[in-house]
C-alpha cells in the first residue's frame, strides 16, 4: 500500500488523469451528437445501439490515450533517473506492481464513469426499458480488461524503452488497429490485443441494404474471449515484470 | 572490522571485462576514496556493491552479509547512495522528493529537514527541482543520501556540477561524516587532488583492475625524492658518474635523474664533473608528486 500511496505522490501535478478526461469528454461529446435526435425504432433498441458504437469509439482512441498515461508515468522515472535510488529500497517488482496498479486506478474510474456516463444517456434520452445491468456489466467488464490490458503493454515498452516516441508510435499503431480490426473476422481478432474490443461485442447489428435500416440487437457474450483476453493480461504482466526486474540501471 | 569487502569481483559486458577480480576492503570508519580516469569502471563496481548491477563472477559483502537478490534491501536499510548523477523527480519540489524516499525508508518525517539543513537546502525546498541548478540537485542528492544517517554512504562523484565553493562544502561535509555521524564513506573521483583532500584510504581502479589500495599515508610514501642535474655534456658525465659509483636512473628533459645523495657525496660529484671537464648547470632536487604516481598507475592524466 505504500507503494502504491508513493505512486500517486509521485504523479502530483503530472495531471495522469487529463488525457482520460479529454477522452471522455470526447466520447460524450460524439454520443450527445449522434444520438441527439432518435426516432422510435432506435430508442426501443437504444441500449444496443450505444453499448454497439461506445466499443468503436474506445478501439479508436484508448490505446493513444493510454500510451499517453503510461508514458507520463514511466517518464518521471527515466528523466530523473530515479529507478536506481528507488531500487536500493524497493523492490524492483514493486515498482512494476505499484506502477500498474496506479494507472489501472485511474483507467478503472475512467471506464466506471464512461458506462455511468452512458446510463444516465440513456435515462435522459428515453431508452426503452430499464437500464439491461448485466449487459452493461459486460460492456464494463470486457472494456475495463481491454483497457486494462492495453495500458499494461504500453507500460511495459515504456518502462523498459527510455525514448517514449516508441511506446506513443505504439499507441497509434494500436488505435489503427483496434478500429481496423473490426472489420476482421472474429477468429483473427483474437490474435490482437486492440481487437478485443470488437471481440468481446454484446450487440449486433443488421444493416438491411435496401430499406437502408439497421437493427441493433444483445448477443450472447463471448466468454471464451474473455478468458483468453484474461490470459493475455497475464502473459503480458509476467513477461512484462520478469524483464523488468531483470533490467539493470 | 571492514564494513564492504570483495572477492573477485568482475562485471563483463559484450565482450569486455569492465570490472576485472577486484577485490576491495573498507573498513569501519574510514573515507574510502575509490579513484580512476572516467570508464574506469568505478560506477559499475559502486552498483554491483549496491546490487544494482549483477556480477558476472565474485562476491559482495557488506557488513559481513553477502549481497544476494534475497538480502539486499535488508542490507541497503543501512546503507545511503548517490551514483553517477542525482535522481529526482522534477515536477516535485525538493521536499517532495525527500518525502517519497523517508517515506519507504520509514524514516522519521522531521530528518527531511535535518538533512536539507546540513546539505543548505532549507531555503529551497519548496521550489520544484526542475528548477534546481545542478548542483542543487547534487545536494538533494547526498541530503537522500543522509536520510535515516546510515552506517554506510557511497556517493560516486558527488561533487559534479558543483560550483569551487560548493565543491569545498561538500568536501568538508564528507570530511565529517564519520567523527558526527559514525560513517563509513565510499567516494569515488577521477580528481586525485579531491581525493587527496578527503580519504584516508584509496582504492585506485585502471581498466577494471584494482592497482593500488592502501592508506593515503602509503601512497604519499610512493612519491620519492631524486637528484636531477643538467650538464653540458650528459653522455660523458654518466660516465664520469658511474666510475665514481653514481649510476644514472635516467634522462628526462635534457636532465640526468639520479638517486638522492648526501651532501658530501653531492659536493664530490660536482668536483667530478669539474675534473672531467664537463661543466655543471643545474642541479635540483625533485620529487615524484601524487600525479605523476596516478599517472604511473592508471597510465593517464591525473584529472580526465
Amino acid at each position: 500500500m505504500t507503494a502504491l500511496r508513493i505512486e500517486f505522490f509521485k504523479c502530483r501535478r503530472r495531471k495522469i488523469w487529463l488525457p482520460l478526461l479529454i477522452m471522455l469528454a470526447a466520447q460524450l461529446a460524439y454520443g450527445m451528437y449522434v444520438f441527439r435526435d432518435l426516432d422510435a425504432k432506435e430508442l426501443q433498441e437504444g441500449w444496443a445501439l450505444i453499448c454497439y458504437n461506445f466499443p468503436m469509439l474506445n478501439a479508436m482512441m484508448t490505446p493513444v490515450i493510454a500510451a499517453v498515461a503510461a508514458s507520463r508515468m514511466a517518464d518521471i522515472e527515466h528523466k530523473g533517473q530515479t529507478l536506481k535510488l528507488l531500487e536500493t529500497v524497493q523492490r524492483t517488482g514493486q515498482i512494476y506492481d505499484a506502477k500498474f496498479f496506479s494507472g489501472a486506478i485511474y483507467l478503472t474510474l475512467s471506464v466506471l464513469i464512461q458506462v455511468a456516463a452512458m446510463v444516465i444517456f440513456g435515462i435522459v434520452q428515453g431508452f426503452a426499458g430499464a437500464p439491461p445491468v448485466g449487459r452493461l456489466l459486460e460492456y464494463a467488464v470486457s472494456t475495463w480488461l481491454t483497457t486494462l490490458t492495453i495500458f499494461l503493454l504500453q507500460l511495459v515498452l515504456s518502462l523498459l524503452i527510455q525514448n517514449q516516441m516508441i511506446g506513443m508510435i505504439l499507441g497509434l499503431i494500436g488505435s489503427f488497429v483496434g478500429l481496423f480490426s473490426l472489420l476482421l473476422p472474429p477468429s483473427f481478432q483474437k490474435f490482437l490485443i486492440w481487437a478485443f474490443y470488437g471481440v468481446l461485442y454484446n450487440t449486433g447489428m443488421d444493416w438491411d441494404r435496401e430499406t437502408r435500416i439497421s437493427d441493433y440487437y444483445f448477443i450472447d457474450f463471448d466468454l471464451g474471449g474473455l478468458l483468453l483476453l484474461v490470459g493475455y493480461f497475464l502473459l503480458v504482466y509476467w513477461i512484462g515484470r520478469a524483464l523488468f526486474v531483470k533490467k539493470e540501471v | 572490522m571492514n564494513i564492504i569487502e570483495t572477492h573477485g569481483l568482475c562485471k563483463r559486458y559484450g565482450g569486455a571485462l569492465r570490472v576485472n577480480h577486484l577485490d576491495l576492503t573498507v573498513p569501519e570508519g574510514t573515507i574510502y576514496g575509490f579513484l580512476g580516469p572516467n570508464g574506469a569502471g568505478k560506477s559499475t563496481t559502486l552498483k554491483m556493491i549496491l546490487g544494482l548491477v549483477r556480477p558476472t563472477a565474485g562476491s559482495v559483502t557488506v557488513f559481513g552479509k553477502a549481497m544476494d537478490q534475497r538480502s539486499r534491501l535488508e542490507i541497503l536499510r543501512q546503507v545511503g547512495s548517490l551514483i553517477e548523477s542525482p535522481s529526482y523527480y522534477g515536477h516535485l519540489t525538493g521536499e517532495e522528493n525527500l518525502r517519497i524516499v523517508q517515506t519507504l525508508r520509514c524514516v522519521p518525517e522531521q530528518e527531511i529537514r535535518q538533512v536539507l539543513q546540513i546539505v543548505r537546502l532549507d531555503g529551497q525546498r519548496g521550489k520544484k527541482v526542475a528548477h534546481y541548478s545542478l548542483g542543487m540537485k547534487q545536494r538533494l542528492g547526498l541530503a537522500a543520501a543522509l536520510l535515516g544517517f546510515p552506517k554506510l554512504l557511497i556517493l560516486d562523484e558527488p561533487t559534479n556540477g558543483l560550483d569551487p565553493a560548493g565543491i569545498q562544502e561538500v568536501r568538508e561535509l564528507i570530511r565529517e561524516l564519520p567523527e558526527r555521524f559514525g560513517m563509513t564513506v565510499v567516494v569515488s573521483s577521477h580528481l586525485l587532488s579531491e581525493i587527496d583532500q578527503m580519504a584516508d584510504r584509496v582504492g585506485i581502479i585502471r581498466e577494471g583492475e584494482l592497482v593500488f589500495q592502501d592508506s593515503l599515508a602509503a601512497l604519499h610514501a610512493h612519491s620519492s625524492h631524486r637528484l636531477a642535474l643538467r650538464t653540458t655534456n650528459n653522455a660523458v658525465a654518466v660516465q664520469l658518474l658511474e666510475k665514481d659509483g653514481i649510476s644514472c636512473s635516467g634522462e628526462e628533459d635534457g636532465y640526468l635523474l639520479l638517486p638522492l645523495l648526501p651532501d658530501n657525496a653531492a659536493a664530490r660529484l660536482s668536483r667530478t664533473l669539474v675534473e672531467g671537464r664537463v661543466g655543471l648547470l643545474r642541479m635540483e632536487e625533485r620529487q615524484k608528486s601524487l600525479e605523476d604516481i596516478f599517472l604511473d598507475m592508471t597510465g593517464k592524466a591525473a584529472s580526465l
